[in-house]
């Protein structure tokens, strides 16, 4: 049932687009180079959860240490500033350090899922965290590397601002291609069932560790951007709360998502630059937050929305109620607009098992 | 490198790996049952010690102090199991998520009520002090601590194979709908289990605070220690984290004199060593 609906629904989402972009631009010219450099900040955070997300979405992966990649981007580019490299060469120092600690993360975690994916992402950041601050004669040990300069033509807040703000919008355009390919076909279905994709004849490492990667690199430039954002990296940026917040971040806003990531990147670092300023309690304030949301809301704000607008829709169109929240959102199937994984959580991977391994079977096929 | 240096290398590797057993048993424990990596278990560590060490600077007594951390972190892990994970029973990725909640509250909540300065338990009595090795003289109360390890230990084997409750772990451990299925109450084996491995982490909290001081961020670095030993070990299964406890603590004990710089590396080479060969650790069951 393609109902008359879908063009006017892909028409109100492109127009919604455009006026959230057309915003973005307008934004240094309305408010103040504070808010602005906040608006960066949340940018960067969302690319960062944009990389989690990534895995946690639709591979069912969620790391608790990505902040450790993207810290080791941002050591790598803070050194070869510190030791008077040229921007090419720090940047190159960036690039192969991000690579590097992406492929020992897919390495030693490509084998394992579940809570188990979890805890040795989580360790792998702290050894990061561990690393950066006891390699002090690298490092700058606790008080970390100060005074790294932005390159000239990013100098200005509001340069940098449209710099951050053009990576974030090719980096969500990248990370939606990749999860609308066949590779992303393939990670929904690990994240439905290993046993059927290892059946079917698919090496999981070998997708486990590609999918790091991707993400991994993702992780590493948002972390060259924090650092050339606050000028300045300390071991604090591979730690544990750095990498939960990430996590945070893509809860909040609805796992698996497109913008959900940056929605949640602004919770949380509206709660943590913005409410802190009144309200010395602001971790606890975060804590009970993302408590409330994995209980009453599993699939974040984005997500939820999403679902509560379809049912709405799907209501209207019949004319009689539809089912419970938690059921699939009520968008006609095969409607190339928003399918299923989309609005589900890792908690549905042992429900919904059926739909998107079918289609990544199929576009193997093809 | 002389024999005392050796000796005294290994004594803290293993009162170390004394105050890690404490700490991952409990943690094990509750996934091996519950399914549940309960990662507020190094916020209820630091919490426990900040009640066990505000306690004993109170009244003087070790164990008023211990037994107060213990009581405090139970009521807590029975708050947190019977309000919030209780109504994600069975689904680990949300039960784990809400855990990392939990531990910024917490976290957050010790700030709050104890302040940023470290804080350590002080040691009085017998247990304050050196004691004689021969040409060497050791804290007391490290030894101390190997001391209660052993005994929590062997406690907790006895209890586990020649208990009736242990029996219920088991049973409950191997397959829970046949448990419940014999007529016993899961669900409060269940409950029972999640505030048992919470007051270990009090209690390892408040023996930990006369070893090692008490500071915000404590509660993530004890964390990740606990998780190595239990990767390492073969989550939920006790004779791996007691090897893995023993192991890491002499790892680390040692790689912190001839390693400083790589001493959080060297405590993870093994851990990458045992997953690769062996992803469900070494006394592990496939998953």
């Amino acid at each position: 049932m393609k109902n008359a609906l879908m063009p006017r629904r892909a028409a109100t989402r492109l127009a919604l687009l455009g006026a959230g972009l057309a915003a973005a631009i307008a934004t240094p010219y309305a408010t103040s180079s504070y808010n602005v450099s906040l608006i960066t900040l949340v940018l960067i955070f969302g690319m960062l959860a944009a990389s989690v997300n990534l895995m946690a979405g639709h591979m069912g992966l969620v790391s608790v240490g990505h902040a450790g990649i993207a810290a080791a981007a941002g050591y790598g580019l803070a050194w070869a500033s510190k030791n008077g490299h040229g921007i090419g060469a720090q940047l190159l120092f960036a690039v192969v350090l991000t690579l590097l600690v992406s492929a020992v993360y897919g390495l030693v975690s490509m084998r394992t899922h579940g809570i188990f994916f979890l805890m040795v992402t989580l360790a792998l950041g702290m050894v990061v965290y561990g690393l950066a601050y006891r390699m002090a004669p690298v490092t700058g040990g606790e008080n970390g590397l100060s005074g790294i300069r932005r390159p000239a033509f990013l100098s200005e807040y509001w340069q940098f601002y449209f710099f951050t703000l053009a990576l974030f919008v090719l980096v969500t355009l990248a990370l939606w291609v990749v999860a609308r390919s066949p590779f992303g076909s393939v990670m929904r279905g690990i994240r439905e069932s290993e046993s059927r994709m290892s059946s079917l004849g698919y090496a999981l490492p070998a997708y486990k560790f590609t999918a790091m990667m991707i993400s991994g690199s993702v992780a590493g430039l948002a972390g060259v951007m924090a650092v050339w954002h606050a000028e300045f990296v300390s071991p604090s940026s591979a730690g544990f709360l750095r990498s939960a917040l990430a996590v945070v971040m893509v809860i909040l806003g609805g796992t698996g998502t497109v913008f959900g990531p940056l929605v949640g990147s602004s919770i949380v670092v509206w709660t943590e630059h913005v409410l802190s300023t009144h309200l010395e309690r602001w971790p606890t304030v975060l804590g009970l937050i993302f408590i409330v949301v994995i209980l009453f809301a599993p699939s974040g704000i984005l997500g939820g929305g999403s679902a509560a607008v379809a049912r709405w829709r799907a209501r209207r169109a019949t004319g009689r109620p539809q089912p419970a929240p938690g059921a699939e959102p009520g968008a006609p199937p095969g409607g190339p607009a928003r399918p299923p994984a989309d609005a589900s959580t890792p908690t549905a991977s042992s429900t919904t098992a059926s739909s998107t391994t079918a289609s990544s079977t199929t576009a193997k096929g093809q | 490198m002389s024999v005392d240096f050796l000796l005294q290398q290994t004594l803290n590797g293993l009162s170390f790996g004394a105050l890690l057993f404490l700490l991952a048993s409990g943690f094990t424990l509750v996934f091996g049952l519950m399914r549940i990596v309960n990662l507020a278990h190094g916020a209820f560590y630091l919490l426990g010690g900040y009640v066990g060490a505000v306690t004993v600077a109170a009244t003087g007594q070790l164990l008023v102090g211990a037994l107060a951390g213990v009581l405090v972190v139970a009521a807590l892990g029975l708050g947190a199991e019977r309000v919030l994970l209780r109504r994600l029973r069975g689904r680990e990725l949300p039960e784990v998520l809400l855990t990392i909640g939990v531990s910024f509250v917490v976290a957050d909540l010790c700030l709050a009520l104890f302040g940023g300065n470290p804080m350590s338990l002080r040691v009085t009595g017998p247990l304050a002090g050196a004691m004689d090795l021969g040409s060497m003289s050791y804290p007391r109360y490290r030894v101390f601590v190997i001391a209660v390890t052993v005994v929590v230990g062997i406690g907790l084997y006895v209890a586990q194979r020649h208990s009736r409750v242990g029996a219920m772990v088991r049973a409950g451990v191997d397959d829970r709908e046949m448990a419940a299925a014999t007529g016993m109450n899961i669900d409060r084996v269940f409950s029972g289990m999640f505030v048992f491995g919470a007051a270990l982490a009090g209690l390892a909290g408040v023996i930990g605070a006369g070893m090692l001081s008490l500071r915000p961020g404590v509660d993530v670095d004890i964390l990740l220690f606990a998780l190595v030993v239990v990767i390492i070990g073969g989550l939920g299964s006790i004779k791996g984290a007691a090897v893995g406890s023993v192991l890491i603590g002499l790892i680390d004990a040692f790689s912190k004199v001839w390693v400083p710089e790589f001493s959080y590396f060297t405590i993870f080479a093994p851990m990458a060593i045992v997953l690769v060969l062996r992803p469900t650790g070494l006394f592990g069951r496939a998953a």
